[in-house]
């Protein structure tokens, strides 16, 4: 097999900090190779450096040399790498949300009019956009996915715009070499396997994949080589069939991860909040008729395939988009979804989207976990005569925070550490700590776990399990990791198609998951 | 506390700043006394008048650039090529070709220097190109008031000041006026339609439409939406910025050429000033924001702000008996709208 890639002796430190350290590395065409390791591993960086990221350039570049098909290269911009024919999957997605589906995907390659073309040129020729939809239609069609190419990205659920950003890198026809971060992060298990069927797919045309996962199973289905990069230095490489999910688990942490589990128990029927008929129009992602009782006490996973509405209930919750039908909390009528209303009444909604709606990028630990507490419930005040003009009173809000970052094991700095600074888990640590502050009885959490590595996720699931225990707090949790639901749930929640489909036991087969996702295995509804 | 859906969603749609136009209008009018024919005339001379000045702020805004004040500097690149032709006595369809060929290069090299200062100032743009504007003002002043005549030799002595430095206050342009304008012109009752500089309006507007629809323009909206997604995108987000500024400038160069030949002559020192409030007030009574900027939003916009323009001095007038009142209403109306835009027209983003 031919080598199209390969790297040695890589070494990148930014100012100081080592973030990779001699990594050796090869890719072949059609292979699909793993990376894994957990976070700050070193995994962005070695991205960053093959696609060409500015970043990498502004902070000194990198030591040691990378050839690729043939040619020693050194990037100074994105646009180098893709016109070399690599291409890359965001974690955080790379799509325009003002833009259409089928303009994301065409963005730069765009079919225009012969005519133009040879009157203007390339850059000024009239776009072809009948003939670019139905080419972006074709490539979704390949993904398994009808999907009107008009519709702009901000009107698409998560699952969608993953699948959206992945048809952007296949439609490419000078593709050669694929890094693919996290891609199935977002995606549940179905959409994750119809996914790998089409990664096979590629690398049967020869295009090499780098593959970077934190499901391990996915990694040892589908990689015929994987290596295991450790703060910045690849500690392992195997063959196909020559690790397990335990091998590989143990190599990237270095100790291996007591994973989190609850106790069966059993809830008292009392609901804390009840919904009828709800309905929450979140474009992709709607709910549309819901009927659920949640105990107090209680852990209750929802979970669903993607755009069938398991998201929406938060988001529901949270006012952000329009809702319909009957919500009791503990016996009030809520007739409208105000976050301020329903942070006092002890409601709290972590969502899913954590970038733009979970944390206060910019600003420290400190201020992202007292915030709600500080302007909700005017917690953390220093007592003055004047109404509204009371600062903060850090020294009692220091401690608060310090014992939170000790309780949730936060990894930073400092306090005063900026909050995007911080590691995916870490931030979801953050989240959770600021609902913490302000003690609610209900807690909404979306997909707690998404892009987060193992150590981190197990700290995450522990979190919640330790404030539902010791503090008799109501856990919503939606997610697509049913594995992680059954380990912490005292109910689980199926939802197809905007509807409750059937409500199990966490010790229910996998068989009766399966079937209940797929809205199907009998119509009997549990009463509820 | 409910808030009826319908009118909330009004509030924050792109309608509300013309409806309040269309309303003011109409009151402004009832006071002012004028003759409908009259004003519809008069915005029709408007229209052909500053249309392509308001249509070369769609592209930055577009780009994510905000309104690009700086449209004066393309004002002055044209104004300067017209005083070296008529400086040195190029006359009649030479002396136009000569304008245009030397207006578009100047302001495209202009239109390049005001790209490499706001890819200095990313975020910052709109404040940038208002500091741009008074700069190049100051400079184009020095090299008209001092330069001509002393530095620079000018054989036309018609248009130097007596002293012999310095071009005098007001240049005529007595050859190009009522030329185009009233080309096949159309009169349907008392109104005069000048078909053909409104086909050279719609002809602009036609370019900047054909432009958004190109590689080049969906390269535009991507920045105007996320620069940084662009940038891993693999688009040259500066160059393409360069582009937009370039393409701004030397179309805002084309419009004050209109509007000069309309007016048919030329305050030297003053005939810009005003162009980049007034156009994109004018854009922005059509709806437009600082974030989104459609052809249309310019094509109404300029008649919703030039009727409330030409009305609302003499309804000032009429209303306070007072004459000098007028003409505050109108500096009133254009700063006004700019507020009123800023504050109404900001789009929820994600929504």
């Amino acid at each position: 097999m031919k080598t199209i890639l390969e790297i040695s002796n890589l070494k990148k430190s930014y100012k100081g900090i080592v973030a990779l350290n001699n990594i050796n590395l090869s890719i072949n065409a059609g292979e699909i190779h793993g990376i894994v390791g957990a976070n700050g591993a070193g995994k962005t960086t070695l991205m960053n450096i093959l696609f060409g990221n500015p970043i990498i350039h502004e902070t000194g570049g990198y030591q040691g040399e990378i050839i690729y098909q043939g040619k020693t290269i050194s990037f100074k911009n994105c646009k180098e790498a893709i016109d070399n024919g690599i291409g890359m999957v965001h974690q955080e997605f790379a799509l325009i949300p003002d833009m259409t589906v089928g303009e994301n995907i065409k963005l730069g390659r765009e079919k225009t009019f012969a005519f133009t073309d040879r009157l203007f040129g390339r850059q000024f020729s009239f776009i072809d956009r009948k003939h670019n939809d139905e080419s972006a239609r074709q490539t979704l069609k390949q993904l398994g996915i009808s999907l009107d190419p008009g519709i702009k990205i901000f009107d698409l659920s998560i699952n969608l715009r993953q699948f959206v950003e992945i048809a952007r890198e296949i439609d490419r026809n000078n593709l050669k070499l694929l890094i693919l971060d996290e891609p199935t992060a977002v995606l549940n298990k179905n959409d994750a396997l119809k996914f790998i069927e089409i990664l096979r797919g590629m690398s049967k045309r020869d295009i090499g994949i780098l593959f970077i996962s934190h499901r391990l199973e996915e990694v040892q289905n589908i990689c015929d080589r994987v290596s295991v990069l450790r703060d910045g230095k690849l500690v392992a490489q195997y063959e196909r069939g020559e690790f397990s999910i335990n091998t590989l688990a143990r190599d990237m942490i270095g100790h291996i991860v007591t994973k989190a589990a609850a106790a069966k128990r059993k809830i008292p029927p009392r609901p804390i909040i009840s919904f009828k008929h709800f309905a929450v129009e979140m474009p992709g992602e709607e709910i549309k008729d819901l009927d659920l009782s949640v105990y107090e006490g209680e852990i209750i996973g929802l979970t669903s395939l993607s755009g069938h509405g398991k998201l929406a209930l938060g988001y529901g919750m949270m006012g952000i988009y329009p809702i319909r039908g009957e919500v009791c909390y503990a016996d009030i009528k809520l007739l409208k979804m105000d976050a301020k209303e329903n942070i006092l009444q002890g409601i709290y909604v972590l969502p899913d989207d954590r970038q733009d709606l979970g944390i206060l990028a910019d600003q420290s630990v400190e201020n992202n976990i007292i915030f709600t507490g500080n302007q909700i419930k005017n917690m953390f005040r220093k007592k003055s005569l004047l109404p509204f003009s009371g600062f903060i009173d850090h020294s009692q809000s220091r401690k608060h925070v310090d014992k939170m970052i000790q309780d949730f094991d936060i990894k930073c700095t400092s306090l005063n550490q900026k909050v995007k600074e911080l590691s995916g888990g870490n931030q979801q640590k953050v989240c959770i700590a600021r609902a913490l502050t302000v003690d609610p009885r209900l807690l909404f959490v979306a997909e707690p776990t998404r892009g987060v590595d193992i150590s981190a996720k197990e700290k995450i699931l522990h979190m919640l399990l330790e404030i539902n225990r010791s503090r008799n707090t109501t856990i919503v949790i939606a997610s697509s990791e049913l594995e992680e639901l059954k380990r912490i749930c005292d109910r689980i929640a199926v939802m197809v198609e905007g509807r409750i489909f059937k409500i199990l036991s966490p010790d229910a087969s996998d068989e009766d998951f399966g079937l209940a996702l797929s809205g199907e295995g009998g119509v009997e509804h549990e009463k509820f | 506390m409910r808030i009826n859906q319908q009118v909330y969603r009004f509030l924050n749609s792109e309608h509300l700043v013309p409806a309040v136009f269309i309303i003011l209008s109409f009151f402004a009018w009832q006071f002012s006394g004028l003759s409908g024919t009259f004003v519809l005339n008069q915005v029709i001379t408007r229209f052909i008048r500053d249309g392509i000045l308001v249509l070369s702020l769609i592209i930055p805004v577009v780009a994510g650039m905000g309104l690009n004040f700086a449209i004066t500097v393309g004002a002055m690149a044209v104004q300067t090529a017209l005083l070296i032709v008529i400086g040195y006595q190029v006359e009649g369809i030479p002396g136009i070709v000569l304008v245009i060929i030397m207006g578009v290069f100047l302001s495209a090299l202009l239109g390049y220097l005001i790209g490499r200062i706001l890819n200095r100032v990313k975020g910052k743009e709109m404040i940038t190109t208002i500091i741009i504007g008074f700069l190049f003002n100051s400079i184009y002043q020095l090299i008209f008031l001092v330069g001509f005549g002393t530095l620079i030799d000018v054989p036309n002595k018609d248009i130097i000041l007596t002293r012999g430095i310095g071009v005098r206050n007001t240049v005529d342009l007595g050859m190009y006026r009522d030329t185009i304008d009233k080309l096949w012109l159309l009169k349907v009752g008392g109104i005069e339609l000048p078909l053909f500089m409104i086909l050279v309006v719609l002809i602009f507007a036609g370019f900047v439409f054909y432009i958004l629809r190109t590689r080049l323009g969906q390269e535009v909206k991507a920045i105007g939406s996320n620069t940084e997604t662009s940038e891993v995108l693999g688009i040259d987000t500066r160059m393409i910025r360069i582009k937009v500024m370039i393409l701004s400038t030397v179309l805002a160069a084309f419009g004050q050429l209109a509007y000069l030949q309309n007016i048919g002559m030329f305050d030297v020192y003053t005939a810009h000033l005003n162009t980049g409030i007034i156009s994109c007030a004018a854009l922005l009574a059509g709806g437009a924001s600082i974030k989104s900027a459609k052809i249309r939003h310019a094509l109404i916009g300029i008649f919703l702000f030039h009727t409330l323009f030409i009305v609302s001095p003499q309804a000032g007038q009429n209303l306070f008996n007072n004459a000098a009142l007028g003409e505050y209403f109108r500096s009133f109306v254009a700063y006004g709208t700019i507020a009123l835009a800023l504050i109404f027209n900001v789009k929820h983003e994600n929504k």
